[in-house]
């Protein structure tokens, strides 16, 4: 686990703590798909630290270039498309990582990577976080800070959700938690006193139930 | 005033400098269709050092009208034709890469085709040559690297006809290609594609024939028409966007008189065109009839319109089953003669197999020819240069 830092993460920094969550969930030596790769800097980590073979789907052209300039195999798809393309149990993980509450049609997606990967993992912002809340209920404002860092009408999150919605979807989808992490001032934690609500981010392994 | 023509290729410097076509020849090869054609002649280029291990080479494939002139600058001076994407430091690195280019089985560029000389009968076998399929070209290819002394080449890497070819190479000597660069092609031509090669054909069967001397047969005849300058520029309107055209030509006019028109339909209806697109057409059509060779272009434009790896395999999975190569597959949003939807064909059934392959749908709006121009070149470059490294790397 890495160092507790304070302060909010800038939206461009690499999601750092995230992706140390994520790389503590995933076996050495497996194959793993990244939904919404970005840059390929999660992948080119399994790579080089897990031994993973590695592939990212991700929809920003420039992006997609830098994937390859990395050295990282990579597809241009649009995820909301779905992973038609993908048969049944391909990779040993998919991860979605801070993607989900940007997809048109999340439930889709998520039955898609149960079908693709054994295991997922997802890692998403968790909007009933209080200090997103505080901004919402005291100062009347569409919240903006770390895990939301855009203002409302350009914001990519079309779907908000929280920690607490999370398992209630991963149950209607027919999925079960594994494992859930909870990302609280910036520092990762298993158990956390009213989690909910303090938490900027969840990971969670999820696999078919 | 006029425009200047949009250049067939990007802009470039030749950086590789003074480069010289090569001929190496073969006692023949048996083709598809069951046919034996020899003696073979294919004339080749290469460009950089084979490393002791011989394991850099990097196999480009042409296009169409392509040559084995890809880089460098030849004897009279002519830039090759991606010269922009290989040289020192460019996206195929020749300070680290040995390239190799060949003129394709039926060319006219050096490689036995139809202008060549049938043993036979002591002259050209013009429209005597027999139909090859691109298959036929991916193993004279093949046997020019064995005889280089190549056993596996890094890469293969084409655009249009040369994606078939590069896609072709990765199925049919899955053990001598260590990765597949596939741009702007299909697994199977469409209907579409075969349309409008069918109307080019047309266009130089059309042609009057000023038949030779009694005696002669297949070839040699001189042809008087323009069908392979019209070809050329049906071809043209399929290799470029409609936003292309829109930006380059729009509607202008290169003469006018009246009301801003010529009211004229010029010399026997041609007269260099009116509009700058006819123009741009006729010029293309005119340089085309300088440099090509019609009956090449009939052989050439049926390999490709027999390509159909699921007629010959059954299904594309079944075609791709024992690909070992990384695959890349680059498709151009503005290409409607092979769009996107042809490349993602590719990569499912790619996908299906569980074969490594990576995809990039690149937004372009020149279209078709869009791996072939300067706007093109940045992005093409970059995922070239990133992918070989990975495959040099041996990840």
């Amino acid at each position: 686990m890495s160092p507790k830092v304070t302060e909010f993460r800038n939206p461009f920094h690499e999601f750092e703590v995230g992706f140390n969550v994520i790389m503590d969930m995933i076996e050495p030596g497996t194959r793993v798909l990244d939904l919404g790769c970005g840059t390929g800097t999660l992948l080119k980590r399994l790579r080089d630290e897990k031994d993973a073979e590695v592939c990212g789907v991700e929809l920003d052209q420039e992006k997609v270039i830098r994937c390859i300039e990395r050295g990282i195999r990579v597809m241009r798809l649009d995820l909301d498309e779905g992973l038609g393309g993908f048969p049944d149990l391909s990779y040993e993980y998919v991860v979605l990582s801070r993607t989900l509450q940007q997809l048109t049609r999340p439930s889709r997606v998520v039955k898609e990577m149960l079908r693709v990967a054994s295991k997922s993992v997802i890692a998403f912002p968790n909007f009933a976080n209080w200090k997103a809340a505080l901004q919402y209920v005291i100062r009347g404002r569409i919240p903006m800070c770390g895990s939301h860092p855009h203002p409302w009408h350009s914001t990519p999150d079309i779907h908000p959700l929280t920690i607490s919605d999370f398992r209630d979807f991963v149950d209607q989808i027919g999925g079960k938690i594994e494992k859930e992490v909870y990302i609280v001032n910036n520092a990762p934690t298993r158990s956390a006193f009213w989690a909910n609500r303090r938490a900027e981010w969840g990971c969670c392994l999820i696999s078919a139930a | 005033m006029p425009t200047a023509p949009i250049k067939e290729y990007a802009d470039s410097d030749g950086r590789y400098g003074r480069v010289q076509t090569r001929f190496v020849e073969f006692d023949g090869i048996t083709l598809e269709s069951g046919i034996y054609l020899g003696p073979l002649t294919v004339a080749y280029e290469t460009y950089g050092e084979l490393s002791p291990a011989k394991d850099n080479a990097v196999l480009i494939l042409h296009a169409l009208s392509g040559d084995a002139h890809a880089a460098g600058i030849d004897e009279k001076g002519r830039l090759g034709w991606w010269d922009a994407m290989i040289g020192p430091g460019k996206g195929i690195d020749t300070d680290k890469y040995f390239v190799i280019c060949s003129n394709c089985l039926a060319g006219c560029k050096g490689t036995t085709g139809p202008p060549s000389i049938n043993p036979a009968t002591g002259k050209p076998y013009g429209r005597s040559f027999p139909l090859v399929t691109i298959g036929d070209m991916v193993n004279v290819q093949a046997m020019l690297v064995e005889r280089l002394g190549i056993e596996k080449l890094l890469c293969v890497i084409g655009g249009s006809m040369g994606g078939m070819k590069a896609l072709d190479w990765a199925v049919r000597y899955p053990d001598r290609v260590r990765s597949s660069v596939v741009i702007a092609a299909t697994a199977r031509l469409s209907p579409q594609g075969i349309a409008f090669d069918w109307v080019g054909r047309n266009a130089i069967y059309s042609d009057p024939v000023r038949v030779e001397p009694a005696g002669d047969s297949g070839g040699g005849a001189e042809r008087a028409g323009r069908g392979l300058a019209v070809a050329r520029m049906i071809g043209h309107i399929t290799y470029l966007s409609e936003e292309t055209m829109e930006a380059k030509f729009g509607r202008k006019r290169r003469l006018t008189d009246v009301n801003g028109y010529r009211y004229s339909l010029g010399e026997n209806g041609g007269g260099g065109g009116e509009f700058e697109v006819e123009s741009y057409l006729e010029h293309q059509g005119s340089s085309f009839m300088q440099r090509f060779d019609e009956d090449s272009y009939i052989i050439i434009t049926k390999a490709i319109d027999y390509f159909d790896m699921e007629w010959s395999y059954g299904t594309l999975s079944a075609a791709f089953r024992n690909i070992l190569a990384k695959m890349l597959v680059i498709s151009f949003s503005s290409d409607w003669l092979y769009p996107t939807s042809m490349s993602l064909a590719i990569v499912r059934a790619l996908q299906a197999e569980k074969k490594d392959v990576s995809f990039v749908e690149l937004d372009l709006p020149y279209g078709h020819d869009s791996f072939l121009v300067n706007a093109g070149m940045p992005p093409l470059t970059r995922i070239i240069r990133g992918f070989l490294g990975r495959v040099s790397e041996g990840d």
